[in-house]
């Protein structure tokens, strides 16, 4: 049985993108119990949604990174469960957006897979939490500075990337999250945006962002192969990344393609520590 | 040609045939019966706070195009630039009742529904070429 969602989509009458949403979003709710949030009508007339938005789980699509659907989201104080951005998926799909608001061949088929990922992203999601091996005891070392303490797991099959972002390999399979600078840099974390579930991620491309009253930090993928999970937990619950960025907040898992090469490009815990103080001591200093 | 452009605000509502409508038109004239005299606002952006959309409405003259009578289009340029220069209400041309139909996806429509599409998007015109005139 397909979710079923309460959809606000950006429905932007400027791009091509914000048609796209508007398809998508009909097709959830042709093709089940899914229902649209009217963008323009919701501003006017709150009352109208607000049932609808509190009871089923909110799915946003943003057609460019105005991220207008978003913004309002954020500005009646729903809780997002889901967040599509039609311009990432289509450069993931490698297809170029036109400039006409009439949608071609190649952007329907755009919304079709986004509509078949949203339907079927909770199979994938139990079937790879279902493979994962992930350990039980993390052992940390410890970095202090003045009040703020980072934690950085010392087990082995930890590595990490430049941009602080931890990778946990077991076999061809990886867990992916940001580590504790990340976290205390940004303070609270308020908002997940997941790449999407069945994306071929390359070493160091973006593959989703967290955001915070600070700043937004684009996870830059210290692997490369295809996701197979998201952390359901933090889109609901982004502040348990601040809890614990290595068990609790993790951000998603990922069938490796190229970890041999990957490897090379990685740090482990006894090079990525002296990194991590540095950073520290410059930011924090 | 004129170098003077008119904005065209269309409701891009859901739920309803008129909001379905009102972007068909809107679109046919922006893309293909006034592409440079018109420039389209987007009506999400506009209420969400994009500055260059509001500072146009304030600068041009602007048609607001609603699917019915909650003119929401109408009253978010009113609210947050200036008086529309003209305006129109597809349940004024058509019936509320036939505008609120719950017809909303571009794969339902028939034939009638591109007819009155194509109806609004000469009354559209119409308004601009006057607005050009003056």
């Amino acid at each position: 049985m397909n979710k079923s969602y309460a959809v606000l989509p950006c429905n932007g009458l400027d791009k091509c993108s914000g048609s796209i949403s508007k398809e998508v979003a009909e097709m959830l709710s042709e093709n089940g119990e899914s229902e649209i949030i009217c963008p323009v009508f919701y501003r006017i007339a709150e009352t109208r949604y607000n049932k609808l938005a509190t009871e089923k789980p909110l799915l946003v699509i943003d057609g460019c990174a105005t991220r207008c659907a978003s913004k309002l989201a954020v500005e009646k104080n729903l809780k997002i469960s889901e967040k599509i951005n039609i311009t990432d998926e289509a450069k993931h799909n490698n297809i170029i957006l036109g400039k006409s608001l009439r949608l071609n061949e190649n952007e329907l088929k755009l919304a079709k897979i986004i509509f078949e990922k949203l339907t079927t992203e909770e199979k994938l999601d139990t079937a790879a939490k279902d493979i994962f091996d992930f350990p039980m005891d993390i052992n940390y070392e410890v970095y202090k500075k003045d009040k703020f303490v980072f934690r950085v797991p010392t087990n082995e099959g930890f590595y990490f990337n430049e941009n602080d972002v931890w990778v946990y390999i077991i076999g061809n399979k990886a867990r992916i999250g940001v580590t504790d600078y990340v976290q205390k840099s940004l303070s609270d974390i308020m908002y997940f945006t997941p790449a999407s579930i069945g994306n071929e991620v390359e070493q160091f491309e973006d593959a989703g962002s967290i955001e915070s009253g600070k700043a937004v930090f684009e996870i830059i993928s210290p692997v490369s192969g295809r996701i197979t999970a998201i952390n359901n937990k933090i889109i609901e619950s982004p502040e348990l990344i601040n809890q614990n960025p290595y068990e609790q907040g993790w951000i998603m898992e990922m069938e490796l393609s190229d970890f041999i090469n990957d490897m090379e490009l990685l740090h482990d815990f006894e090079s990525y520590f002296p990194v991590l103080k540095r950073k520290v001591d410059e930011f924090h200093g | 040609m004129s170098d003077k452009q008119v904005g065209v605000i269309s409701c891009s509502g859901e739920e309803c045939l008129g909001g379905t409508l009102s972007r068909l038109a809107t679109r046919k004239v922006m893309e293909n019966l006034r592409s440079k005299e018109v420039v389209t606002l987007c009506l999400p952006l506009y209420i969400a706070g994009g500055d260059e959309e509001r500072e146009f409405a304030r600068e041009y003259p602007v048609i607001s195009v609603d699917g019915c009578d909650k003119c929401c289009a109408k009253r978010a340029t009113v609210k947050y630039s200036n008086e529309v220069k003209d305006s129109i209400n597809l349940s004024e041309i058509f019936s509320q009742e036939m505008m609120l139909a719950n017809i909303v996806s571009g794969r339902d429509l028939k034939e009638e529904h591109y007819e009155m599409a194509d109806q609004v998007a000469d009354e559209i015109c119409r308004k601009v070429d006057q607005i050009l005139a003056e």
